[in-house]
């Protein structure tokens, strides 16, 4: 409880902190939306990496928890994703001057929304709840390949809009935005943790009363 | 300033309004676990 209380707090101030404590940065318009609209992203390749790893932890022990786990992590990553996807929307239109521009980094995360949205269509598709998670635990780990590749290869590597060397190196953000950046990204995966032990608490509650 | 804060207060507003929301939803959970 004491730890959730802090996370509302610590959002709170993030939130405050990103208008008040950080300057317009040199060059944008409007910046600010990156104390949101980065974490997200973050979050969401983070979640993604968990749907893997329970995947691959369903294949070895073929517990259906493991496969409940997995698909509460993609289901959050996409949540996360499409967060990243409206508020890059937002500041598109204001940076850029279109809401859509075929950046590499848009193009990506549409690609990666595709992947883990047609996850979903796979585990609707399959009956049985034994052939569903095998099914979706291959999947899983396969969407990694994509995920990395459109995240860390071609969005960091073609991208002409999005600003690169932002967190470090000479380019990098000024102190007080790193400040508030790293700040959001901590309460943003500590909202992501809290969702998902949530989401589990349900998916076991849920399997309790199935099998009874 | 006045939009500056108003700026501030909205998202706030948001937040405050989900975490509720969050604190509610982890409560039940937990009940129905027990």
């Amino acid at each position: 409880m004491a730890l959730k209380l802090l996370l509302g707090v610590w959002m709170a101030a993030v939130v405050v902190a990103a208008f008040l404590y950080a300057p317009a940065a040199e060059g944008f318009r409007q910046s600010r939306i990156i104390f949101f609209h980065v974490p997200n992203a973050m979050v969401a390749v983070v979640a993604f990496i968990v749907a893997m790893i329970y995947a691959v932890q369903y294949l070895r022990g073929k517990r259906l928890v493991d496969d409940a786990k997995s698909a509460i992590s993609a289901e959050l990553g996409l949540l996360f994703a499409v967060l990243a996807t409206v508020t890059g929307l937002v500041f598109a239109r204001v940076e850029w001057g279109s809401w859509w521009n075929w950046d590499a980094r848009e193009s990506s995360i549409l690609m990666l929304l595709l992947v883990y949205a047609a996850y979903f269509a796979l585990r609707a598709a399959v009956d049985g709840a034994e052939r569903r998670a095998a099914l979706s635990a291959v999947y899983a780990i396969a969407a990694i390949a994509p995920m990395v590749l459109f995240t860390f290869v071609v969005s960091a590597q073609m991208s002409e809009l999005h600003p690169k060397g932002t967190l470090i190196g000479r380019h990098a953000l000024r102190q007080e935005y790193r400040v508030v950046l790293y700040s959001a990204m901590a309460g943003f995966l500590g909202l992501y943790l809290w969702l998902f032990r949530t989401r589990t608490a349900l998916a076991e509650v849920r399997m309790k009363l199935r099998r009874y | 300033m006045p939009g500056k804060i108003a700026l501030v207060i909205a998202p706030l507003i948001v937040w405050v309004g989900l975490f509720l929301y969050l604190l509610w939803i982890d409560r039940q959970v937990r009940e129905l676990r027990k």
